[in-house]
Order: structure tokens, then C-alpha cells, then sequence
């Protein structure tokens, strides 16, 4: 009889110990919201992790236009989602407004930790803790017709590295045609340009704000030059005369027409580039500073857990499997998307377009603007930005525009 | 019950004109319940949210603050923009009004000819105004386009120009492009209520006229357009509200641009709000310009005012 009692404890034991950690972990499910671009790759993400995972997640896509309200209103309510991809340069904001779980912890615990994109990593940082980790790259870099160089007698294998060879290029393609032209860009959008004319600024070791985002450092020689680039390609009219009115709709329509030798753009245009217009050769190059050097706009999406979530822990599971060398390699890496992670810029699928490797290196050495008004001084339409632009490529006013451009960005930042 | 409710308050209805029973009265509320909710939900409940908010400084992330007239007092004192947005709304109200009207009336008169297959034209002319406006307007980005719009592909075979305009680039033709692509859009509904106004006018009149020896023209300056007054009231109020509401060809065909000069009220609004996410401050904006459509519209139903009955 006692042999049985004993027996029953220890079975009671076992039981108990073998249903311990499954009432410890209940499978939960976590919310995410996602703004639509690039929705189909992510639904995809997000059912591979359901159909291989006890946690489950439950995605909502919203209109990218609604996103920031969206988020703004459920946070207020304490609603928000457990998971938040976002566009980076809002993470400074929602973090300052305590919208984002503090994961510094997490993210140390990460084998990979300082291989995640450096650009990122610094976007999600808030007074030193961490806030947000990449969830999707974006770099931009300068893309060129090889068809059109070696037409003009240009060798396709060595692009321009200084602002002086993009000139000349474009001067020599032009020469090609009449309805040729040697450059193009977006003249009516202020964030194409963000994207693709700040790192020719950034090249040359300047910036437009101090490295905290609080003080405007427009006015400077480097800034003049950059602008006195595109203005004197404009004058020469190397640049189509449509690229003032664009608003963006042209910005990469423009060059799959065949007939421009050189644009600014991001890694979302290989893929585009590769399926939907085969015929055309084109190159990838580093957007250059006056006299050498590079850089790039490491755009692109972080995601965070939000600081109403209960299920924190939970949560950065996800991430972490989103980051893991598998996920990144046969998810990201396959379908030509940029890895999250330096370590695995070069692999089987990069090494067989070299092009993907450029744009990696160009995202690793990328720099993204920390500031909590980043929306008013470079995404707006109306902005400083765009009419500093606009007013020293167009009018031809460099003067007059950098230093107006100085005093609204100091008004601007003075407000927050 | 209800139905015989209301048979029992009609009926009551002939006998007394004094005092009408309290059933009668529920049964009114009753009936009006649906309007009342739909107002009440939908209008009444935002608008004083609206109010509430324009009375804070509510950014879109993080706290808010009561800040009582503030945000009004900065709309009239600080914000140039705002007052070149409403000139701005206003001068492109003064053009595309009138251009509106008179392709409307004269599309109403074509259709209005009894002649056979004529349905098939009004349709025709209405279909522009099913196409939603971001549509149309991204559409008309692209014919306005210089290197593969079809607009300067037929200026130019027509000889009527060398090298393409750039439509949107050009303060002048981007008030003309904005214009022609909106009158495009919206013509065929107004169109279609200036038509049923039309066609609301009895045949006798006309024939009287005839009688007394009045030609088309004299029918066309006696009869038709005084008695379209109160068509005119309506399709006037509407279009002058549609153009100060103007955002989405703004904001897809031009962005504000070229060097801000096609920002209109509520592209303004909308970039206060949702680009420096000042929410309590767009909102004082739009109470500004509920208000001044309200005037707008009470002083051209006063001016087109009609008591005829016919």
C-alpha cells in the first residue's frame, strides 16, 4: 500500500512536471498591423510562422496613408497591436511617445546582434535603449543603362564615382538622341529625394541636421555644391523638362522607357527591373560624393513591440525567428529582398547577381535621419526640403534657397 | 400595433387642427427617428468632437491639452498659408464654377432633344463622374504627361506646339490642366441635375408660349431659366462646396507644387494635421471653413431664393 502511494507521488510528479511548462506557455496570439506595401511577401511570412508555430499571429493590413493615425489613436486607447512593423523614421516618434516596448534586453541576448543594419539599430534607439530591430532594408543607390554607356562609348563596367563622372556621362549620353537623356529625378517628390539626393550630402561628410536631429546645419558649403550638381545638369538640360512636375509617379517609370542613362533609385528596383522590363541592362553603383566617397538612405521598415503588449517575450520570438539565418536566407535572400543582417549580405542567392551585394554594402554604410519631426522637414510635400530643391535646381537660387531653407528648418525644430 | 397607431392618427388628422394627440406626436418621432439617428451619428457627434479638439493642442502621438482659443487666435494671426490656401480655393472656385455651368447647360439641352438613342449620350457624358476622383486625377497625371501623354502627342501633330508643355510644372497651365480635367469629371452631374430640372418644367408652359408666337430663344430666356432657379440653388451650392472641399487633384497632380502654389484649404488642413500631426489645430481649421460654407451657401440660396409654384 505505501509502495503504491509512493508510486502514485511520483507519477503525480512526472504529470505535473510534464504539463508544467505547457501551462507556463499557453499559445498565445499576437496582434500586428502593417501598412500595405509590400503586403504580399509579409502575409507570407506571417503564415509560414503560423503553420510552423503554437503561437499564432493575427495580421491587419492598412492603407499606408492611415498607418501613423491609426497607430496614434489605438495607442492613446491602450489598443495598440503587439507587433508593429513601421516605416524607421517614425520609431524616434512613437518611442518618445511611449508607444514601443524597451527590447534592449532582447536584442543583446541576439547571437547576431551587431550584424543587424547599423542605420536601423541607430533609428530605433531612444536615450539609449532599444526600440525597434530591422524588418526590412532599403538602400539607395545610383542606377545606370549599360546599353546607353556603351552606346556613348562609355565603359558599362566602371560607373561614375564622383560627381564630376556622373556629369560627364549624362553629358555624353545626351549627345545620343534627342528624346536621350544623361540623368533623372523625381523634381515634385520630397521623399524620393530624401532617398536618392541626401547621401550625395552625407558623401561629402556633411548633413542637414546634427547627429542628436535637434539643430539645422543646412547652410554649408557642402550642401551648395550638391545643389549646384543637379542645377548645372539641369541648366544643360541633361535632366527631361518633366522632372519638375513629377510627383513620383515617374520616379522609376522614367527609366524603364530605355532612354535615360541615370537615376537614383532603391533595391525594390532590381526585382521590378528584372521581371517587367528584361531588355534593359542596367548597372548599380554607390551614390558618390564630389570627389569620391558614398553613401546611402538606408530606408526601409523596423519592427517593434509595443509597449502595451502582453506578450512581449512572445512577440520577440517572432522577430528573432524573422531575423535567424534561415528565414533571412530562404525567405528574404530568395526572393531578392536585402538580408537584415551584414553577416549575410554575400549569399547563394547575391553572389548570383552582383547588384544585390552593391545595394547590401550600400545599406551598411547607410545613414537614416534621426529626427522627431522627420515628417515636416523632408517627407512633406510643402516642406523646407523639397522648396530648398526646387528653388536652387529650377529658379537657379542656390543662395536664396539654403538660406531659407536654414532659418524654416530651425523654426521646425524649435517647435517640437 | 404600429401600423394601427398610425391609422387611428391619420385619421385624426382631418377633425382637429388644434391638438394633436401625444400618440401622434411619438409617431412622428418615430419616423423621423432614422434621419434623426443618421444626423445625430454621423454629423451632430463630429462635429462637436471637431469642436472639442480644435479647443486643444491634441497632437496625433501622445497627450493632449486644453488650450482654449489658441489654435483660432494662431489661424488669424500666424498662418499666412492658411489665408493664401482660401484665395487660392477661392480664385479656383471663381474659374472652375462658371466653366462647369455653362458646358453643364449646354450638355442638358443636347440630351434634353428628344431624339432616339439619346440615353446612350447621357450616358456618355454622365460616365466621367462615376470614375472615383483619385482615379481620374492620377489618370490625368499621365495624358498631361510630356513624354508619353497622349495630350502633347496631339498638340504636337496638330503643330500647335514644338516641344511638350510640362503642364504641371507652370502655375498658369497647371490652374488650366487642374480645370479641364475637373470639368471632365464632374460636368456630366450637373448635367444630370440641371437635366431633371428640365425636364420638371410642364409641357403647357412651352405650348402657351408657342401659342403666343415665343420662338426657342424667347421659351429658352422666359420660361426655362427662371423656373430652373431653384435647380440652379442646388447644383449651385453643391459645386461651389465640391470646389473649397478640393484635395485629391491637388494632393496626386500637383502635390502642392510648383513652389506652393496649388495648396488648396483642405490640402492644407490635411497637412497640418496629419504631416506635423497637429490634430487640434486642423480641427480649428475645418470649423473656419465649415463656417465660411455656410455663409457661402446661405447668401447664394438668398440670392437665388424662389417662391414661384406652378
Amino acid at each position: 500500500m505505501k509502495r503504491f502511494y509512493i508510486l502514485l507521488v511520483g507519477l503525480l510528479a512526472i504529470f505535473a512536471i510534464s504539463i508544467a511548462p505547457a501551462v507556463a506557455q499557453d499559445p498565445v496570439t499576437l496582434t500586428m498591423w502593417s501598412r500595405d506595401s509590400n503586403q504580399a511577401f509579409l502575409r507570407e511570412l506571417v503564415d509560414m510562422w503560423n503553420s510552423s508555430h503554437p503561437n499564432q499571429i493575427d495580421l491587419t493590413v492598412i492603407p499606408a496613408a492611415d498607418f501613423v493615425t491609426r497607430v496614434g489613436v489605438a495607442a492613446a486607447g491602450g489598443e495598440a497591436p503587439d507587433l508593429l512593423p513601421t516605416d524607421l523614421i517614425y520609431v524616434p516618434s512613437f518611442a518618445r511617445a511611449g508607444y514601443l516596448a524597451d527590447i534592449t534586453d532582447f536584442v543583446a541576448a541576439l547571437p547576431f546582434a551587431d550584424q543587424l543594419i547599423p542605420a536601423h539599430m541607430f533609428l530605433g534607439t531612444y536615450e539609449g535603449r532599444e526600440y525597434a530591430v530591422p524588418f526590412a532594408a532599403e538602400g539607395s543607390v545610383l542606377l545606370y543603362n549599360k546599353g546607353l554607356f556603351e552606346q556613348a562609348g562609355l565603359d558599362p563596367e566602371k560607373p561614375p564615382t564622383t560627381w564630376q563622372e556622373i556629369h560627364d556621362a549624362a553629358v555624353a549620353i545626351r549627345a545620343l538622341g534627342e528624346d536621350t537623356y544623361g540623368f533623372y529625378f523625381s523634381g515634385n517628390c520630397a521623399g524620393c529625394n530624401a532617398f536618392t539626393f541626401l547621401p550625395y550630402i552625407w558623401a561629402q561628410g556633411a548633413d542637414l541636421l546634427t547627429p542628436d536631429g535637434l539643430t539645422a546645419t543646412v547652410d554649408s558649403p557642402e550642401v551648395r555644391a550638391a545643389l549646384e550638381f543637379y542645377q548645372q545638369m539641369w541648366n544643360e538640360g541633361l535632366i527631361p523638362a518633366g522632372a519638375q512636375a513629377d510627383t513620383g509617379t515617374d520616379f522609376l517609370n522614367a527609366f524603364t522607357a530605355g532612354n535615360i542613362g541615370m537615376v537614383g533609385s532603391g533595391a525594390f528596383s532590381i526585382s521590378v527591373l528584372k521581371n517587367d522590363f528584361p531588355d534593359i541592362d542596367f548597372g548599380l553603383t554607390f551614390l558618390p560624393g564630389q570627389e569620391g566617397g558614398r553613401s546611402s538612405f538606408a530606408g526601409g521598415d523596423t519592427i517593434s513591440v509595443t509597449s502595451s503588449s502582453k506578450n512581449v517575450a512572445a512577440a520577440f520570438e517572432f522577430i528573432q525567428w524573422v531575423l535567424s539565418d534561415e528565414i533571412q536566407l530562404s525567405m528574404f535572400a530568395a526572393r531578392g529582398q536585402l538580408p537584415l543582417r551584414l553577416d549575410l549580405a554575400d549569399n547563394e542567392y547575391s553572389r548570383e547577381d552582383t547588384r544585390l551585394i552593391t545595394n547590401a554594402e550600400a545599406m551598411g554604410l547607410g545613414k537614416t535621419p534621426y529626427s522627431f519631426v522627420y515628417n515636416q522637414l523632408y517627407n512633406d510635400t510643402t516642406g523646407p526640403w523639397l522648396a530648398m530643391l526646387q528653388q536652387a535646381i529650377f529658379q537657379g537660387d542656390i543662395e536664396g534657397a539654403v538660406t531659407t531653407a536654414q532659418a524654416r528648418f530651425t523654426e521646425i525644430l524649435a517647435s517640437q | 400595433m404600429g401600423l394601427a397607431a398610425f391609422r387611428t392618427s391619420s385619421n385624426k388628422q382631418g377633425d382637429s387642427g388644434a391638438g394633436a394627440s401625444v400618440g401622434r406626436r411619438y409617431v412622428g418621432l418615430f419616423f423621423t427617428l432614422p434621419a434623426i439617428i443618421f444626423t445625430l451619428v454621423f454629423f451632430i457627434l463630429p462635429l462637436g468632437m471637431t469642436i472639442f479638439m480644435s479647443l486643444h493642442k491634441w497632437s496625433l502621438m501622445g497627450e493632449h491639452n486644453f488650450i482654449g482659443i489658441q489654435n483660432y487666435i494662431d489661424l488669424l494671426t500666424r498662418d499666412s498659408q492658411f489665408w493664401n490656401s482660401l484665395w487660392f480655393t477661392t480664385r479656383y472656385t471663381l474659374l472652375i464654377t462658371p466653366a462647369i455651368f455653362i458646358i453643364a447647360f449646354l450638355l442638358a439641352l443636347l440630351v434634353n432633344l428628344p431624339l432616339r438613342m439619346i440615353g446612350v449620350f447621357r450616358t456618355i457624358y454622365f460616365l466621367p463622374a462615376v470614375i472615383g476622383l483619385g482615379t481620374s486625377s492620377l489618370l490625368w497625371v499621365w495624358l498631361l504627361n510630356d513624354r508619353v501623354g497622349a495630350i502633347n502627342a496631339i498638340l504636337k501633330l496638330l503643330g500647335l506646339v514644338d516641344r511638350p508643355i510640362i503642364w504641371l510644372a507652370d502655375p498658369n497651365y497647371v490652374m488650366i490642366a487642374i480645370i479641364v480635367s475637373i470639368v471632365w469629371k464632374t460636368v456630366g452631374f450637373t448635367m444630370i441635375l440641371l437635366l431633371t430640372g428640365m425636364q420638371a418644367i410642364p409641357a403647357e408652359l412651352y405650348e402657351s408660349a408657342r401659342v403666343d408666337g415665343a420662338n426657342y430663344w424667347e421659351q429658352l430666356r422666359y420660361i426655362m431659366l427662371p423656373l430652373m432657379r431653384r435647380t440652379f440653388a442646388l447644383a449651385l451650392v453643391l459645386s461651389v462646396i465640391g470646389s473649397y472641399l478640393a484635395f485629391d487633384q491637388f494632393f496626386i497632380m500637383t502635390a502642392g507644387g510648383p513652389q506652393n502654389q496649388t495648396i488648396s484649404v483642405v490640402y492644407w488642413i490635411y497637412k497640418k494635421s496629419f504631416t506635423d500631426f497637429n490634430l487640434g489645430y486642423g480641427a480649428s481649421m475645418s470649423i473656419v471653413l465649415l463656417v465660411i460654407l455656410v455663409v457661402l451657401s446661405v447668401i447664394q440660396m438668398w440670392l437665388l431664393r424662389d417662391d414661384t409654384t406652378y
